[in-house]
């Protein structure tokens, strides 16, 4: 496939730098790939293969909000007790910053988002809309179903674009993206040094880049960017002690928890979150069946608490083995408000890491970090604790 | 003579306390915070100095705390309540593993071990509800003066719900009370133990049957208030002779630790 798209005219437009910049305007940057002919589909939570959006010729977009900002609109569609990601996103698509969009894809992860689904189609009417419905349990025939609803969805992209999608190009995006995870990977693991050699806050402005562009044009931002943080430094054996933070919550879609975090002195060098490793740390296994191994990936090796994978504390192994792996002094949960299922999941991974002599602070936030004072104040004497 | 300044800025009121070389507290005062936290440092600060007649360049660190911390321009270091809090009750009373701390508008519960070091906490979430300021709110309804509002509770004859410890509610909840003729001291010990309900939801989990409870703060000068607490704890809760300063005792010994190298 083509490197077809340039990229943003911007006087540091390679690697980290050009990342960050994307970060800075990711919508801005989806509006001029959609003036050259893209489309642009948006999506909401990590179910939908992205590989399936791409090979039909699609430029996934992921929705946010914007933090903190004072909703006006949407409150004729959705009352103030629903979720406030939902709310705020919705508001940007009802203040036409999301006009570039040709579809949207939402997943039932949540009711949540599920209801979003509605109200856009019904209010907004996208030229394409789809529901993908992700099954609450991992049985067998949940898999099944998970494998059909990934055929039907890419089939209902093909009658869109009137053109079939062949094996061969499904094949080769699924190894664009696996290339991708895999840089990202890399990425991570150059914050295992101590101090790291990324900050939590440009590992975020990478992912978040990311939620924008063609995946041809991110993996080449990627080497580059992983090319030049490999040459940074790696620091002594006496470098100052910090602390070392793990984030575990629902979606962090900006820099500003990170801002919070490192501003007190620490460093972020993991997380478990949908816009971090619990979409980037598997692979889609391929020369198998394609649909298969994208239910494996997107299904079973994603640990979104909307899936239930019984009562045992063993769900949350993989947490502890990233604290191991990454050296954690502490872990920082960040869920919003009316977010049932990592909520529910709070006390049980507190408990589950506090017997591993790991201690965990929970910050309930409704989508604004604005208390940041009080917030902050949290952050430090936890981190004064962890010293 | 080294002398170490502990400065709390907190919401309602800015503390300052001077200890020595020996860790004895020297001087100490306390002024209402206001609406400008930084003049309100620099006045009590002024009056630290001015008790023992020493100059701000007497002072060989400070350590300043609370909401305020950051506009205490002289301070050295700048650390959270959290910590300051448990040293200073550390200092003050030994044995105490709990602290229960409310404040003008927050609460805090710590685990402290020996060493006065924090092994875990809570805070209460955004609102004020059961805090000094919601007594104030409440003692402003029922028409009586914060001393009084507290002693008046002891003589409650009957419990009175209050359902809610929200400020606005409550409110609403107690002017109810009061237009069906619920007696005063029954009023005050339904909020007080409205309150320590709510502090002990929170706290429970950080109390062991074994462990020695601190309560602290400004709160913790009203009396009703601590009975009710002490009620629901099921154990006698350890009050410092001036509960509201422990925080910038903290932030003085904290101060004094960092100079001499300790920490």
């Amino acid at each position: 496939m083509p490197m077809d798209t340039p990229h943003l005219s911007s006087p540091s437009g390679k690697g980290l730098a050009a990342l960050q910049d994307i970060y800075q305007q990711r919508g801005k940057k989806a509006e001029t790939l959609q003036k050259q002919g893209r489309k642009i589909l948006g999506y909401m939570c990590h179910f939908a293969p992205l590989e399936i959006m791409s090979a039909a010729g699609f430029v996934p977009f992921r929705i946010f909000g914007r933090r903190g900002e004072n909703l006006v609109a949407v409150d004729d569609f959705i009352e103030p007790y629903g979720c406030p990601y939902v709310r705020n996103s919705f508001e940007q698509e009802l203040q036409g910053r999301l006009n570039f969009l040709e579809g949207i894809v939402m997943a039932h992860s949540c009711d949540m988002v599920q209801r979003l689904y509605g109200i856009w189609r019904y209010y907004r009417n996208p030229k394409y809309a789809y529901l993908f419905n992700v099954p609450h349990q991992v049985t067998s025939w949940a898999q099944d179903f998970f494998v059909r609803e990934s055929q039907l969805f890419l089939e209902s992209l093909e009658i869109y674009q009137g053109e079939k999608v062949s094996e061969e190009v499904l094949e080769y995006t699924i190894s664009l993206y696996n290339e991708i995870r895999h840089k990202i990977r890399q990425l991570y693991s150059l914050r295992k040094h101590h101090p790291p050699l990324l900050t939590g806050v440009e590992m975020q402005q990478v992912l978040i880049a990311g939620t924008c562009l063609p995946p041809e044009e991110y993996l080449q931002l990627l080497r580059e960017t992983t090319e030049e943080v490999s040459s940074r430094q790696i620091p002594g054996p006496n470098s100052a002690r910090n602390v070392r933070i793990m984030i575990w919550g629902s979606i962090v879609d900006d820099t500003r928890l990170f801002e919070l975090i490192e501003n007190c002195g620490a460093h972020v060098v993991v997380d478990d979150t949908c816009t971090g490793t619990r979409i980037f740390n598997h692979d889609v296994k391929q020369n198998d069946n394609p649909f298969q191994q994208l239910m494996k990936k997107y299904f079973l090796d994603f640990q979104c608490p909307r899936t239930d994978r019984g009562p045992g504390y063993q769900r949350f192994d993989y947490v502890k083995e990233l604290v191991t792996e990454y050296r954690i002094d502490g872990v920082i949960g960040y869920t919003l408000a009316y977010c049932d299922p990592h909520k529910l999941d709070f006390p049980d991974l507190r408990d589950f890491l506090t017997q591993h002599s790991c201690p965990m602070l929970l910050i309930d936030d409704d989508y604004s970090l604005g208390n940041s004072e009080a917030i902050q104040n949290r952050i430090q004497a936890f981190i004064e604790m962890l010293k | 003579m080294n002398y170490f300044l502990g400065l709390d800025s907190g919401s309602t009121t800015t503390k300052a306390v001077i200890i020595n070389e020996t860790r004895k507290i020297v001087s100490q005062a306390i002024v209402p915070t206001g609406a400008n936290s930084r003049a309100a440092i620099n006045k009590v600060t002024g009056t630290v100095l001015k008790q023992i007649k020493i100059t701000p360049g007497d002072i060989a660190c400070t350590v300043s705390t609370g909401y305020g911390r950051k506009q205490a321009a002289t301070a050295d270091k700048q650390v959270t309540e959290i910590t300051c809090h448990a040293r200073g009750v550390n200092w003050l009373i030994p044995d105490a593993r709990t602290i229960i701390d409310i404040g003008g508008q927050d609460f805090k519960i710590m685990a402290l071990d020996s060493k006065g070091n924090v092994i875990d906490f809570r805070m209460n979430d955004k609102c004020a509800a059961g805090t000094g300021r919601f007594m104030e709110v409440m003692a402003r309804v029922l028409e009586l003066e914060l001393d009084h509002f507290s002693v008046i509770a002891l003589k409650a004859q009957k419990r009175v719900e209050i359902t809610s410890v929200c400020t606005v509610f409550a409110e609403t909840e107690v002017i109810n009370h009061i237009s069906s003729g619920t007696p005063l001291p029954d009023l005050a010990n339904g909020i007080f133990t409205a309150v320590a309900t709510r502090v002990y939801a929170l706290a429970r989990s950080l109390i062991t049957s074994s462990s020695v409870v601190a309560f602290t703060g400004g709160v913790a000068q009203n009396i009703g208030m601590a009975k009710a607490l002490e009620e629901k704890v099921g154990q006698k809760l350890e009050v410092p002779p001036q509960p509201q300063m422990t925080g910038a005792i903290g932030a003085a010994l904290v101060a004094a630790n960092h100079f001499l190298k300790q920490e």
